[in-house]
């Protein structure tokens, strides 16, 4: 039970480490002191289009019917360390800077529910631009609102049949690179009074009249994706943008059935939040040792503290990937990664603070950004509140609601 | 690649280990309390599982299975009753020692005589070398002198004393008086005093002396973690059936947190004991990582154990439920292997000494 990496995810993290050291850490400081996110037509994200990096999973219709055709052995072994090499380099990017991390181009949050629930015309059209970029390209997510945000059955934007349309009515808040974004997957409700069985998905384009309003929000930390709300004013989406077709939502009244009994994303970000632990620690270790104060035993002993509260973390993520990379059920495990994982990088980059002393103060140095940026971990994708009633409904049968 | 799953023969090892516990240790550790010892048939019937030998090398006769192994059979006996864990495995963590710092010649002559006999007791004793302290050991020569206030067995033929440097073998010039014990009152308990006792072999090697507190470490880290998970699942299906306000306890909100968090604390310290116990068997370096463990096991623990009892209110604090065991049983069992401050101390040294630039950092991902 040891880190030994597959040669390929060892490689592509050295990769990333050259990348993170060149490129993501200084335009990550750069965006914190400017106070705003990278613009989209910055020359580092056509560098990493060139690198390959934003890449959809959707191999395009021709391509999904050949891995079909492949033995189930060898697709089977190749998937087998999927989750937990996407976690490891996550844990890694989020290491050198987790806002320039999300900042990238790609298809973004919505590409699994596309995946999953996407008719062939769907992923076709809007994921096959991600196949391979012939330039930086965006894809946004958006399901919270002003007024819903861990309560993600009272969303309130409405979505009303008007023949071959739907009209889209609401307000979306804290959308990651909306803005700049080709498509944006927006989450809607048929009847407010249904909860999540009233749930629709729709892809709303670029462009599109009535998607308008953009704000991008001005954050604490992580600023350099930006975080964006804006308005459907009466939105015309063509009945073919709504995810699935009618048929999926007839099929299973609404989203209940869309559950998965194992979940990727949660250890995911819980390992974006142990890279910023990471980071701060070495940070931390580095200037201890600079000015000569590790021979104090209580400093060592919370540098113990922390170190051993991110090792935990890390193991607790990777027990939830290879849970997931064995299609087993993993929803106690996913949640608690993420209920631990911020906790113990947010004492680190705390911890990181204290070593400093007044330096800390002064607002320039490395682990006061960190400190600034760790703590939407706890927030995003489930707070930690959240989490914690997932796990107590698997354990004790908490009652919904 | 991170690999969770023992593998079939660790798992069929844990099956049997298993049911022995549920059988026979959670069915009498109030007998085994009371008599302060494990009868004779529950000796024996330990024994015929033949684990007795399973971390000695096949050259020796054993199973050479590793650390991984050892740490999950000590899971479920810490499960069952971690004081009795220690009365069945009589040889328990002084083989370490023995092995580390004695070598194959000293495992032919200390271990191989009493591998037949289940009630053989090696006991193992970390010597913090603070002779100011009231009761101590002292080594002057090729001798030693002293007190060890407490030991979880009422008696032993061989005594090693470990310290930082080295190991001491001692055979003669100590008694054994026994005490009430606070916890793991199954193994026994027994201050034992030094006079004049002959040093018949002295090892000095610092690097493998740590390597046999590492191993001691993990030793109690991984029956911490059947403590605390014996005291957590116990206190989750109680709070699933106790009702009060009108709803399942387990229902209010500020248990449900709780209970997850417990639940939490125990997958947390059962991660650490199994990827240190995995180095060790990887031959990697692992002292830290054992530390690590033996820290967060017993932090768990303390976590857990008390909150277990709490959960069942007033009824956890009598001695018909075994709750207020779990916690005597973690807090003491955090008393051995030179206590958590060592521990932390070896931890954070560790930490402090690694010379490298920022990025490699002890957690660093590629290398």
């Amino acid at each position: 039970m040891d880190f030994a990496m597959d040669s390929a995810t060892q490689e592509r993290i050295e990769k990333l480490n050259e990348l993170g050291r060149e490129h993501m850490r200084p335009l990550g400081i750069e965006a914190d002191q400017l106070g705003r996110p990278t613009p989209p037509d910055h020359p580092y994200f056509e560098k990493l289009v060139g690198m390959g990096y934003g890449r959809t999973r959707y191999k395009g219709r021709k391509g999904e019917s050949d891995s079909a055709k492949k033995s189930s052995d060898t697709t089977q072994a190749k998937r087998m360390g999927r989750s937990r090499a996407s976690l490891l380099l996550s844990e890694q990017m989020s290491y050198w800077d987790r806002g320039v991390a999300v900042s990238a181009p790609g298809p973004g949050l919505g590409e699994g529910a596309i995946m999953s629930m996407g008719t062939e015309e769907q992923k076709e059209r809007y994921l096959s631009p991600f196949i391979k970029l012939d330039k930086p390209r965006w894809g946004a997510f958006a399901m919270t609102e002003p007024a819903a945000g861990s309560d993600v059955a009272s969303i309130q934007t409405r979505a009303i049949k008007d023949g071959d349309n739907w009209v889209l009515i609401g307000n979306k808040s804290f959308s990651g690179n909306s803005s700049r974004s080709d498509f944006i997957l927006v989450w809607a409700t048929v009847d407010p009074s249904l909860g999540r069985g009233g749930h629709r998905a729709f892809l709303v384009e670029r462009g599109m009249p009535g998607l308008q309003d953009f704000h991008i929000e001005k954050k604490m930390g992580l600023k350099a994706y930006e975080s964006t709300s804006f308005r459907l004013e009466e939105c015309r989406v063509p009945s073919e943008n709504l995810l699935g077709g009618e048929a999926y939502y007839e099929s299973r009244a609404g989203f209940k059935g869309a559950m998965a009994t194992f979940n990727a994303t949660r250890p995911l970000i819980a390992a974006m939040a142990v890279g910023i632990g990471r980071s701060a620690l070495d940070e931390s270790l580095a200037f201890a040792r600079d000015n000569q104060i590790l021979d104090d035993p209580r400093i060592r002993d919370r540098l113990e503290r922390v170190t051993r509260k991110l090792r935990a973390a890390r193991l607790l993520c990777l027990k939830a990937a290879w849970l997931a990379d064995h299609q087993r059920p993993n929803i106690v495990e996913a949640s608690m990664s993420k209920a631990v994982a911020p906790t113990a990088a947010f004492e680190a980059t705390s911890l990181g603070m204290e070593l400093l002393g007044m330096v800390g103060g002064r607002g320039d140095h490395l682990i006061e950004k960190l400190f600034r940026d760790v703590k939407a971990m706890d927030i995003v994708e489930g707070t930690g509140q959240i989490q914690r009633v997932v796990m107590a409904r698997q354990l004790v049968g908490l009652p919904h609601g | 690649m991170f690999e969770l799953d023992p593998g079939e023969d660790i798992t069929l090892i844990v099956d049997v280990v298993q049911r022995f516990a549920s059988d026979i240790l959670s069915q009498q550790y109030r007998d085994f309390e009371a008599d302060k010892a494990i009868p004779e048939a529950v000796l024996k019937s330990y024994s015929a599982l033949g684990l007795s030998a399973m971390e000695l090398p096949e050259t020796l006769g054993g199973a050479g299975l590793g650390s991984r192994a050892k740490c999950a059979v000590l899971e479920e006996l810490g499960y069952g009753d971690p004081g009795a864990a220690l009365a069945l495995d009589g040889i328990g963590p002084a083989l370490y020692a023995i092995a580390e710092l004695g070598g194959d010649s000293a495992l032919e002559n200390t271990i191989l005589p009493r591998l037949d006999n289940p009630a053989a007791r090696i006991a193992l004793i970390w010597d913090d070398g603070k002779p100011q302290k009231l009761h101590s050991l002292q080594r002057s020569g090729d001798q030693y002198n002293g007190t060890a206030p407490w030991l979880p067995c009422t008696d032993a033929d061989l005594l090693i004393i470990l310290d930082k440097q080295g190991a001491s073998l001692i055979d003669s010039g100590f008694t054994f008086t026994p005490l009430k014990g606070s916890g793991l009152r199954a193994a026994g308990a027994a201050e034992v005093v030094l006079q004049q006792a002959l040093i018949v072999e002295r090892w000095d090697n610092p690097a493998a002396a740590a390597r046999s507190l590492a191993k001691w470490q993990l030793y109690i880290a991984a029956l911490l973690v059947g403590v605390s998970r014996v005291a957590a699942d116990t206190s989750r299906e109680y709070a699933m059936e106790r009702v009060a306000f009108g709803k399942p306890i387990a229902h209010h909100q500020a248990l449900a947190f709780l209970i997850v968090d417990m639940r939490t604390a125990v997958d947390s310290s059962r991660l650490l004991v199994q990827d240190a116990a995995c180095r060790a068997d990887a031959g990697q370096s692992f002292e830290e990582a054992a530390a690590t463990a033996f820290v967060e096991a017993l932090e768990s623990a303390l976590f857990v154990t008390p909150n277990a009892l709490q959960i069942f209110g007033g009824q956890g604090f009598m001695q018909d439920l075994p709750l207020e065991k779990y916690m005597r049983e973690a807090r003491t069992l955090g008393l051995l292997a030179g206590g958590i401050d060592l521990a932390k101390e070896i931890a954070g040294q560790a930490l402090c000494s690694i010379d490298a630039t920022v990025e490699l950092s002890a957690l660093a991902l590629a290398e």
